[in-house]
C-alpha cells in the first residue's frame, strides 16, 4: 500500500544546527502515527516542513507517491495536509463557524458572507466525526480542549487527509486528552491520517497505530505500538535506559518558609482567581499543588513573586512580610519562579541564551554598572553543560531553542540562583523522558538541600512521584491537603473535580 | 496567484542586514540617478559633485559634520526610547526645549548677568546639564503620563511637540525678545559658542560632543546593566517583569534621557550653528533624526553612519544646485528613496518574489 504521505531524506540546515538529517518518513492513510523524539531531535521541523512552513535542503515529499510541490502551506493545504499549531490561531472574539471559515475565499468581496451554510456543514462535520462543538459559540467562552476541536474543524472544513498535531495535549486535562485521542481514532476510522507529536509515552501506546522515533535529527526506529512497549520506546529515543520513578528519601520537614494566608487574588478578566487561599510551604519539602489548569494556579505563582498584586492576605518568608515586595525584592529576598510560558514570560526570544541565562539575576553580573558578559557567558555555558541543553551554544538566540531546552535554561537559571523557596510551574511540560527524569533529579536534589519547593503541575504522575504533601486546587480554593503516602489517584482526581474527596463528609483542611 | 512568498529561511543576522542596508542604498541611487537625466544631466558627475563637495572637500565636509551632529544625537535619543519600548516621538519639541534652556543659560554670562566672566570649560558642563535637564523633565512628563496613567505616549509626544514650539514663540516675542523686531533671542555672546573644530572649517565641537555622547549611548544601552533592563523591556515587558526590571521606571527614564538627547541637539544648534534662540529653528531635524535611527538600525554606530551619510547628501545637494543648476529637491527624492529601499529592503529579507519553477529546496539563499 502507498503511504499516504512519504517524505523521503528530508535535510534541514538551521545555521549551526542539522535539524533534519535525511528523515525518511511515511504515514498511512486510517493510521494514527506518532512522533516521539526528545527535545530538539527535529520533529517539529520536519512537520513545519511537511505543512510548507520550512524550505528543506534536500529531500522530497510524496503524496500517495507522486512528488508533491511544495514551496508554501498554500500547496501544502491543497494537498490536503493540515496542522495544528501549539499555540491556537482562532480569533477570540469570533463565533466556531466564523473562525472556520476564515481566510477561505467565499465568492466576490462584495457579497454578504454566508454562514448558514458552512454552519451547517460544520455542526454535520462536528457530528460525524464525534467532535461536540457548538458552530455558534464564541472562541473565547470554549474551554482549551474545545477550541482546540475547533482546529480540528478547521482542517476537516478545508478536506485535509492528514492531521498533524503538535503536542496536542499538553495543554489539556487528562480528561481533555483521553476525549483528543479517541476524536482522533475516529478520524483515523474514516480514513485520515493523523500524526501526532507527544512526549507522553502512555499516549502513544493507548492511542498510537505507529510510532517512528527521532534523535538528534535522524529517524532511529519506526515501530508498531502493539510490538513495543513503553520502556522500549524511552530506550530508542533517550538511548539508554530511563526509568521514570522518581526515588524520594524520607525526611522530616523542616520549619515552614513561605507562608501564604488568606490570599485573594484577582484574574486578568477581574474576576476572582483567589479566594483566601492558604499554604504552608517547609523546608525540604516538595509540596505538590494539584489542579486542572485554570483554576488559579498562575495566578497564585504570580502573587508569590509579585507579579500581580493580592487583594487580600498575605505572604511571608519566614518572618518577612513580602506582600507588597517588588518583583526584584523577592528575588533577592530568595524567591525563585520558573512560569508556565516560556516563551512570553520567562525569556526574550530575540537574546541569546546567556543574555537569557542571567535575566533576573543581572545585578550580580553588573561591575561598576556594566554587565560582565564574559561571566554571563561561562554561567550559561555551564548551565548548558549540566542540564544538557541543545545546541550548546551560548549566543544562540532563544527563541530558537526547542520547548523543552529552553525550559531547562529557565529551570537551570531558577536553580542556579540559590533559592529558599523555589516556585515551578508545569516543569515538565513539553519535555521528553530523558529531560523529565533530569528535572525531577535536580528537584529532588534541591529538596535534599533543604529548598523549599511548591510544584504546580497539572500531571498527577509528578505530583505523586515527587510531593511530601499534596494539596488540590479548584477554583481558587484549596480542596484539601494530604501527605504523599495517604495520596491515591482516585481521591485527588475527586478534588481537582471540586469535591472535598471524603466520601465521609469529613476534609482534611 | 500571490506576488510574494515568505521565504523559508529568513536572511537574518548582522552581516544580511548590512547588506541588505547598502544594496538598497545602491539600488535609491541607482534609481534617482534617472532623475537627473531630464535635466541633461550625467548622473555620474552629478553624484561626484554631490559626494565629493560634502564628503572630499574641507569646506564641505564641516558643513556636513555641523549637520550631522544634531541628527547623531537625536537619533541616538531615538534609540534609546524606542529599544526600551517607549514610541516617543517628541523629539522636535524637546530640539527647541533644549535650545531655549541653552539660550537662557549662555544669556546670563553676558556682561552685567549672574555668570558673566564665566570660562568656557565650566561654561559648557553647564548648558550640557541645563538642556539635558530641560528636555529630560520635557520628555519625562510624557513618560510619567505612560507609567503612571496608561496614556499613549506616541498621541501625548506629538502634542507636546507643538506645546514646545508655541513655548519658545511665547519665549522670543516676551521675555527673551531682542530689543527691536524680529522674533528671535539676543545674540549670544561670543564665549559661549562652540569652538570651530579647525580654523576655517565650519564644523564645531558640536560634533565631539555627538560622538561622545554615541559612546555613552553605546556603553549605556549595549554594555550596563541598566541597558540591558531596558532592552529587555523593550523586547519583552512580561519577561522583563519576571526578571525583576522595573518596567515603568527603565521606561521613564529611557524617555528622559531620550529627550535629553534630543535637547543637547538643539544646544548644539544655537551655540553652534544661530547663536541666538529664533522662532521655529528646529524646522524638522527631530524627524529626520529619527529617520537617520532607522537607517541606523537602531543601533549607536548606524546612528552616526546614517546621520553622517543623509547630512552629507543635504549639505551637497545645496553644493549641487549652486554648481550644477540642478535642483536640490532630486536628492530629497533619494533620501526618501534610500529610506523606502531600506524597508523594501526588510521586507524581502524575509520574503521573496513567487516564481513559477522555483523550488523550495533552494529557500535558502540569503539577499
Ligand atoms: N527557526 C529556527 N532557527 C534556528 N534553529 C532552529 C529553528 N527551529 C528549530 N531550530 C533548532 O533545530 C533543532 C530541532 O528543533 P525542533 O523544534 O524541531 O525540535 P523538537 O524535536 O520539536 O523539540 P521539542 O520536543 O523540544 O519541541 C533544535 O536544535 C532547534 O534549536
Ligand atoms: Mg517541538
Amino acid at each position: 500500500m502507498t503511504p499516504f504521505l512519504s517524505a523521503r531524506g528530508i535535510v534541514k540546515r538551521f545555521p549551526g544546527v542539522l535539524a533534519n538529517d535525511h528523515v525518511d518518513f511515511d504515514v498511512n492513510a486510517g493510521e494514527i502515527h506518532a512522533l516521539l523524539g526528545e527535545n530538539g531531535a527535529g520533529k517539529s521541523t520536519l512537520m513545519q516542513i511537511v505543512y510548507g512552513l520550512y524550505g528543506r535542503d534536500a529531500g522530497e515529499i510524496l503524496i500517495e507517491g507522486r512528488p508533491l510541490d511544495l514551496r508554501s502551506t498554500r500547496d501544502a493545504i491543497a494537498a490536503g495536509i493540515g496542522m495544528i499549531h501549539q499555540e491556537f490561531m482562532l480569533v477570540r472574539r469570533f463565533s466556531a463557524t466564523e473562525n472556520v471559515v476564515l481566510g477561505l475565499k467565499a465568492g466576490g468581496a462584495l457579497k454578504p458572507l454566508d454562514l448558514e451554510g458552512p454552519a451547517r456543514e460544520i455542526a454535520e462535520l462536528s457530528r460525524r466525526y464525534g467532535l461536540q462543538v457548538d458552530p455558534a459559540a464564541r472562541i473565547e467562552h470554549l474551554p482549551v480542549g474545545t477550541q482546540q476541536r475547533v482546529e480540528i474543524l478547521k482542517l476537516l472544513y478545508r478536506k485535509a487527509k492528514l492531521l498533524i498535531l503538535d503536542e496536542p495535549t499538553a495543554v489539556l486535562t487528562p480528561g481533555e486528552a483521553e476525549a483528543l485521542l479517541k476524536v482522533l481514532r475516529t478520524l483515523a476510522d474514516q480514513g485520515h491520517a493523523v500524526v501526532i507529536v507527544t512526549h507522553k509515552l502512555h499516549e502513544i501506546m493507548a492511542a498510537a497505530d505507529r510510532v517512528t522515533i527521532m534523535r538528534d535529527g535522524r529517524v532511529v526506529g519506526s515501530v508498531k505500538t502493539a510490538e513495543s512497549s513503553e520502556a522500549e520506546l524511552a530506550r530508542l529515543m533517550v538511548g539508554r535506559e530511563v526509568a521514570l520513578t522518581a526515588r524520594r528519601s524520607t525526611r522530616p520537614a523542616g520549619p515552614s518558609v513561605l507562608r501564604v494566608e488568606g490570599l485573594t487574588v484577582m484574574s486578568d478578566q477581574g474576576r476572582s482567581a483567589l479566594e483566601g487561599l492558604s499554604l504552608d510551604l517547609r523546608e525540604g519539602e516538595i509540596l505538590g499543588l494539584a489542579g486542572v489548569d485554570g483554576n488559579g494556579q498562575s495566578e497564585l505563582a504570580q502573587a508569590l513573586t509579585g507579579l500581580r498584586t493580592a487583594s487580600g492576605g498575605r505572604v511571608l518568608l519566614g518572618e518577612r512580610d513580602l506582600t507588597r515586595a517588588s518583583p526584584a525584592e523577592r528575588r533577592s529576598a530568595g524567591v525563585a519562579y520558573v512560569p508556565a510560558d516560556r516563551r512570553h514570560v520567562g525569556s526574550v526570544g530575540a537574546l541569546s541564551i546567556a543574555e537569557n541565562a542571567i535575566l533576573g539575576d543581572q545585578r550580580a553580573y553588573a561591575r561598576f554598572g556594566l554587565l560582565d558578559r564574559k561571566r554571563g557567558r561561562s554561567f550559561a555555558a555551564g548551565l548548558m553543560e549540566r542540564f544538557d541543553i541543545r545546541p550548546r551554544k551560548p549566543d544562540y538566540p532563544a527563541g530558537k531553542l526547542s520547548g523543552g531546552n529552553l525550559q531547562k535554561v529557565q529551570l537551570g537559571r531558577a536553580i542556579a540562583s540559590d533559592p529558599r523557596a523555589l516556585i515551578v510551574e508545569q516543569p515538565t511540560r513539553g519535555l521528553d523522558v530523558g529531560a523529565i527524569e533530569a528535572v525531577w533529579a535536580e528537584l529532588l536534589r534541591l529538596r535534599e538541600a533543604g529548598k523549599a519547593i511548591l510544584l504546580i503541575s497539572a500531571e498527577l504522575e509528578e505530583i505523586l512521584n515527587l510531593s511530601d504533601r499534596i494539596a488540590v486546587i479548584y477554583e481558587g480554593r484549596i480542596m484539601g491537603e494530604l501527605p504523599a503516602a495517604q495520596a491515591d489517584l482516585r481521591r485527588i482526581g475527586l478534588m481537582m473535580a471540586g469535591s472535598h474527596g471524603e466520601e465521609d463528609g469529613h476534609a482534611d483542611l | 496567484m500571490r506576488i510574494f512568498e515568505r521565504r523559508a529561511a529568513p536572511a537574518e543576522g548582522a552581516a544580511a542586514a548590512a547588506l541588505s542596508t547598502a544594496l538598497a542604498i545602491l539600488a535609491a541611487l541607482a534609481v534617482g540617478g534617472l532623475l537627473f537625466l531630464p535635466f541633461g544631466a550625467d548622473p555620474f558627475s552629478a553624484y561626484a559633485a554631490l559626494f565629493g563637495e560634502s564628503f572630499l572637500t574641507w569646506r564641505g565636509f564641516g558643513f556636513t559634520l555641523l549637520k550631522a551632529a544634531p541628527l547623531i544625537l537625536i537619533g541616538l535619543g531615538t534609540v534609546v526610547a524606542w529599544r526600551t519600548g517607549f514610541g516617543f516621538l517628541g523629539f522636535e519639541g524637546c530640539v527647541m526645549i533644549g535650545a531655549a534652556a541653552a539660550t537662557w543659560v549662555a544669556l546670563m554670562v553676558r556682561e552685567g548677568q549672574i555668570l558673566a566672566g564665566l570660562p568656557f570649560a565650566a561654561f559648557l558642563p553647564l548648558a550640557i546639564l541645563a538642556s539635558l535637564i530641560a528636555g529630560g523633565i520635557w520628555s519625562g512628563i510624557v513618560g510619567l503620563f505612560k507609567s503612571r496613567f496608561g496614556g499613549n505616549e506616541v498621541i501625548t509626544s506629538l502634542m507636546m511637540n507643538y506645546v514646545a514650539l508655541l513655548l519658545v514663540q511665547y519665549l522670543v516675542s516676551g521675555p527673551l525678545r531682542e530689543p527691536g523686531g524680529l522674533p528671535q533671542s539676543p545674540r549670544l555672546p561670543r564665549e559661549t559658542w562652540l569652538p570651530q573644530l579647525f580654523d576655517g572649517m565650519r564644523a564645531n565641537a558640536g560634533i565631539l560632543i555627538a560622538l561622545a555622547a554615541a559612546l555613552v549611548v553605546w556603553a549605556l544601552l549595549l554594555r550596563s546593566r541598566i541597558g540591558y533592563e531596558m532592552v529587555v523591556t523593550g523586547l519583552n515587558p512580561k519577561a522583563a517583569r519576571f526578571g525583576g526590571v522595573e518596567v515603568g521606571r527603565r521606561q521613564f527614564m529611557a524617555a528622559c534621557l531620550a529627550g535629553g538627547l534630543a535637547a543637547m541637539a538643539g544646544m548644539v544648534e544655537v551655540l553652534g550653528l544661530h547663536h541666538r534662540l529664533i522662532d521655529g529653528m528646529s524646522g524638522g531635524v527631530g524627524f529626520v533624526g529619527m529617520v537617520a535611527a532607522l537607517l541606523g538600525k537602531l543601533h549607536p554606530l548606524g546612528v552616526v553612519i546614517a546621520s553622517t551619510l543623509y547630512a552629507g547628501m543635504t549639505v551637497g545637494a545645496d553644493a549641487m544646485q549652486r554648481q550644477a543648476g540642478l535642483p536640490s529637491s532630486i536628492v530629497f527624492m533619494i533620501q526618501s528613496l534610500i529610506v523606502l529601499f531600506i524597508l523594501a529592503g526588510e521586507f524581502f529579507r524575509r520574503y521573496r518574489l513567487r516564481l513559477p519553477g522555483r523550488r523550495t529546496a533552494s529557500a535558502g539563499e540569503g539577499v
